[in-house]
Order: C-alpha cells, then sequence, then structure tokens
C-alpha cells in the first residue's frame, strides 16, 4: 500500500477488559525478570527452605516409624510440629522475600519514570490506580509463590500426615501464615515502588531500601538510648513486624511494642508509601 | 614525569574538584545523605534541650557512653557507610546512569588524574558532612553538663583527644569505605548486592577470626575509636576478642585499602569504554 494513502483508524482489535488491563504489566515483566539468570537462580533458591520444612514435616510424622528401621520403640519426635514451627519458617523466608523484592522492586518505576514512559501508559485506558496494582502484581505474586503458598501447602502436608484433629486444633496457623506472610509481602512491596517512584536511579533505590530497614534499626536503637525511651523501637521495622507475627502466631512477645502499636505503625507506613506513589506517578511531570 | 606534568594534573584534580563538590553538596538528591549524617545530632540536641529545659545534671561518663555506642553502631556502621554508597557509587556508575560520563572522558585529562579528581571530591564532601555531624553531637554532650565537668573532660581527662579521635575516625571511616566503594562501581553493574555482602561482613566483624577481621574497614576504625562498646545482641557471646590494632597501623591499614581501591580502580578506568544503550 502506498504511504500516502495509509491514514489513522480506530483499533478495532479485540479489547482486553477493563478488569484484567493491570495484568498486562507483570506478564510482560517476568519475561523480563527470568532472562536474569541471577535472578532465576535465587528464585529457585528460595525453594530450598520449603524443601528442608517438607522434610523435617515428615521426620516429625514418622519418626516413630524412622527409629522402628534402627531398633528403636517409643522414641519420639524431638520436632513439634506447631504454630511456633512455621513462626520459624515465616522468619526463614520473609528475609528471602525481601532480598528478592530488592532485587525486582526498584526497576519497576523507575525505569518508567526515567525514561518519561509513564504518559505512554497512562495515555491509553488505563488508570493510575490500575498502574500501581498491574506493577505491584509483579512483587505480590513473585512473593507469594515462595512465601504464603508453600507455608500452606506445608501446612496442608502436616494436615494430611497429622489428621483432621491436629488441622481443627491448629485451624488458626494456617490464618497466621497467610496473614503475617501478606503484611510482610504488601510492606515491601509498597516501599519499593515508593522508593522506585522517587529515586530514579534504581541502584539507588535498591540501596535505599535495604537502608530503610537497617537504618531505620539503629536509628531506633539510638532514639532509646539517647532519649531514654520506648518508642524507639516503632522505627525499627523488624521489631514492628516481629511483634506482629508473635501476635497472630500467639507467641510471647519480647519487644516492648504492643500489637496494636505494631499494626498502626505498620498501617502509617503503607500510607505514607501510597501517598508517595500519588504524589509522583502523574501523567504530566514539570522539568526543571 | 616532568614538574610541567604535576602542575597540569594539579590544576585538572582541582577543576574536577570544584564541579565535583559543587554537584555533591549542592544535589537534591543528596539531601538523605545530610538527614543520615544529621540524625544523631538531632537526637544529642534534643536530649541536651530536654535536660537543659528540666534543669537536670546529666552525667557525662555515662552520656559519652551512649555517644559511644551511638558512633559505633549507627554512625559508623549505618550513616557513613550507607553515606558512601550513596556518594561514590554515584561518582562513575551514577554518571553512567546519567549518560554524562563521557564529557568528561572527552575532554584532554588523564582517567587516572580524572578519577583521582572524583575520588578526592568524594572523600571532602562526605568528611565534611560527617565529621561536621560528629562535632556537633559532641557540642550537644558537652553543653548540657556543668561547665567545669566538661572543661575537667575536656582538659584534664583527655576528652579532648576522644573529640579529636571521633572526628578522625569519621573522616578516615570516609576515605576507607571511599575507596571500597569507588572500585565496587567500576567492577559492577548493579553493585546493590555487592554492597550487601561488604555489610554482612562488615556486620560480622566481631565473630570473625583474627586474620580475616583485618580485611574490613571497620577493624581498623574500631581501633581508632576512643570508647570501644562491645558486641551486642543474641549472639554476642559468639564474638571473638582481639587486641585492638595501635593507631599508627590503624590508619596505615585504613589508608592501604583506600590506596588498593583506588589502584585498581585505576586499572578499571583505564579501560572504561561506555556503552550507554547496555547501562
Amino acid at each position: 500500500m502506498a504511504v500516502y494513502k495509509r491514514s489513522y483508524h480506530g483499533y478495532s482489535g479485540a479489547l482486553t477488559p477493563e478488569w484484567s488491563r493491570f495484568a498486562i504489566i507483570p506478564r510482560y515483566a517476568y519475561r523480563r525478570l527470568f532472562q536474569s539468570k541471577i535472578m532465576t537462580a535465587f528464585f529457585v533458591l528460595c525453594f530450598v527452605s520449603p524443601l528442608v520444612f517438607l522434610s523435617l514435616i515428615y521426620v516429625a510424622n514418622s519418626f516413630g516409624s524412622i527409629a522402628g528401621l534402627f531398633g528403636a520403640k517409643g522414641a519420639r519426635s524431638p520436632i513439634t510440629i506447631d504454630g511456633e514451627f512455621f513462626l520459624i519458617y515465616l522468619g526463614v523466608q520473609s528475609p528471602l522475600a525481601f532480598i528478592l523484592a530488592s532485587f525486582v522492586g526498584p526497576g519497576l518505576v523507575s525505569t518508567d519514570l526515567s525514561n518519561r514512559a509513564l504518559t505512554l501508559y497512562l495515555a491509553r485506558p488505563f488508570s493510575r490506580v490500575e498502574y500501581v496494582i498491574g506493577k505491584m502484581s509483579v512483587l505480590l505474586v513473585l512473593l507469594s509463590t515462595i512465601t504464603w503458598i508453600p507455608g500452606l501447602i506445608l501446612f496442608g502436608v502436616q494436615s494430611a500426615l497429622a489428621g483432621g484433629g491436629w488441622l481443627i486444633h491448629n485451624l488458626w496457623v494456617a490464618w497466621a501464615i497467610f496473614a503475617g506472610f501478606w503484611i510482610w509481602i504488601l510492606v515491601i512491596a509498597l516501599t519499593a515502588l515508593a522508593l522506585s517512584a522517587w529515586v530514579k536511579w534504581k541502584i539507588a533505590a535498591g540501596a535505599l531500601l535495604l537502608g530503610v530497614f537497617f537504618v531505620g534499626a539503629g536509628l531506633g536503637q539510638a532514639i532509646n538510648a539517647v532519649l531514654d525511651v520506648r518508642w524507639g523501637r516503632l522505627i525499627n521495622l523488624s521489631d514492628v513486624f516481629a511483634a506482629v507475627w508473635s501476635n497472630l502466631f500467639r507467641m510471647p512477645n519480647g519487644r516492648d511494642i504492643s500489637p496494636t502499636s505494631a499494626w498502626i505503625m505498620l498501617a502509617l507506613v503503607c500510607a505514607s508509601c501510597i501517598w508517595l506513589l500519588y504524589r509522583k506517578l502523574r501523567a504530566v511531570e514539570v522539568v526543571r | 614525569m616532568n614538574h610541567d606534568s604535576w602542575s597540569l594534573w594539579r590544576a585538572q584534580v582541582a577543576a574536577i574538584l570544584r564541579l565535583e563538590i559543587k554537584k555533591n553538596f549542592l544535589a537534591k538528591r543528596g539531601l538523605w545523605i545530610y538527614l543520615l549524617a544529621a540524625a544523631p545530632v538531632v537526637l544529642m540536641w534534643v536530649h541536651a534541650a530536654l535536660n537543659l529545659r528540666d534543669h537536670r545534671v546529666c552525667d557525662l561518663g555515662h552520656d559519652s557512653l551512649i555517644f559511644a555506642a551511638m558512633f559505633q553502631f549507627f554512625y559508623l556502621r549505618l550513616a557513613i557507610f550507607f553515606g558512601c554508597v550513596g556518594v561514590f557509587l554515584r561518582l562513575f556508575r551514577g554518571e553512567m546512569m546519567e549518560k554524562s560520563l563521557h564529557y568528561y572522558l572527552l575532554a584532554p585529562v588523564r582517567r587516572e588524574v580524572l578519577l583521582v579528581g572524583k575520588y578526592l571530591a568524594g572523600v571532602i564532601t562526605t568528611s565534611i558532612i560527617f565529621c561536621t555531624g560528629t562535632a556537633l553531637a559532641l557540642i550537644a554532650l558537652l553543653v548540657h553538663v556543668p561547665r567545669t565537668a566538661a572543661e575537667q573532660y575536656l582538659f584534664a581527662g583527655g576528652g579532648l583527644g576522644h573529640v579529636l579521635a571521633y572526628i578522625g575516625t569519621a573522616a578516615l571511616a570516609c576515605i576507607g569505605y571511599g575507596g571500597v566503594f569507588l572500585l565496587m562501581g567500576f567492577l559492577f553493574r548493579n553493585p546493590v548486592v555487592p554492597v550487601v555482602l561488604v555489610f554482612l561482613w562488615e556486620g560480622a566483624n566481631p565473630f570473625l577470626p583474627a586474620l580475616l577481621k583485618r580485611l574490613s574497614v571497620i577493624f581498623y576504625l574500631h581501633s581508632l575509636i576512643p570508647i570501644s562498646v562491645p558486641a551486642q545482641g543474641d549472639f554476642a557471646f559468639l564474638a571473638i576478642l582481639s587486641t585492638p590494632t595501635p593507631a599508627y597501623l590503624a590508619v596505615a591499614g585504613l589508608l592501604l585499602i583506600a590506596l588498593a581501591g583506588l589502584w585498581l580502580a585505576a586499572r578499571q578506568v583505564r579501560k572504561l569504554e561506555i556503552n550507554y544503550g547496555v547501562e
């Protein structure tokens, strides 16, 4: 066809349903992410500890039979599968999820902003909220696959091996696994996105994400020591999460943070991240 | 190498210093480094103001111990560490990301001279920021105790030496970490992972055997701190005690680490080629 005969005409293909448009972003993001060998290797490595915990569950439930092979009778497993066991699982998997988020998160929004590509998204029938949900779902799905999904599978395996009585007695543990991981994923995903939006250089955004946790911990200790107070611990997000998780897993809280103040602190962190994203993600930008 | 070359290089380093210092000090994106440096200052001044308001007399010994812990665990390990990450990684890697390094490389200046100029600019920036922070926090420490006690501490109790040691340690930390992170900016396209590894290595220093301890910046810095606070936390019992290095050896060790970093970075900068498409 001659070039002069080409003229504008509207798109006549099939439209993606409005509710699922956000899913376009993760589809392309995953394709790019898993091109990195280090990223793929680390993602696979994240499944090692669930496998270890799975074998521990198996050993705990079959301890009598295994001991019988060696001639020991009436032996009892030294491993107890209860809330504490799954709290340890949460303690092992959450740093891995954090490292994964600091790999993936900083580049999610910063590349769009530094290349001034946000207008290309928002010029289409695609809202800011959908953009944020789309970018966040990259992290949410990725982190879910290494945290609460294997956690609930472990819980299911234990229920199958230990019987219905154990399941009914420990059903709250399943909720604790689900809620404990979700609050962790939500906070680190929002923090990673907010930092990624405000710090356009993704390396700096990654370093800052680490800084938020480590510097916050140090500053909290310094506040407590210098001002002789206890609320400094609220700045230490690791302690805040520990308080929330202890509350969910019905474990004694060894820290000076009440569960209520910890939940309020996490809500404040989420709210400030959403506000930061709202301020930064706009279809127009004034460049000075 | 004649006298003319040296004077030319000095002039070029001075020109690069002027440019870089202006960039480092006035950049809005560097605001967080000021916040990091100011955090202990604000805390110490709030503590001083509250005590002065309530007419409470503070125990200088107790306060100086708190300051020592804060300096050791917050200032050196976190604030200066992350501040140097921000400043020194940006010197080359940041300019590559911003697609502005070629302006320097197109100028008739030796790569090594450029490297030294940028490194010195980073050292001056971070040293001024963090040494000022240390000095201001120390002033807050002394301002709210009775004048006689402060004078006795400074002139009779060796406090003046402590003040100089803290400020000097902060400056040496900037020199040491600067050399390490400058090199990392060359070696890794995404230096976050190596930065985390260095952070863990430095954090694990009290638990390392004596020989491995020497392969870190924090070991030499610990030797220079006037009041050393032992490792704290659940795993403190695992800490391996080692005799502190004499000050002259610690300074030499830190300068050696910085020089090694600079030398390796100079090897990298000589063969540096920019492909902005890949960055």
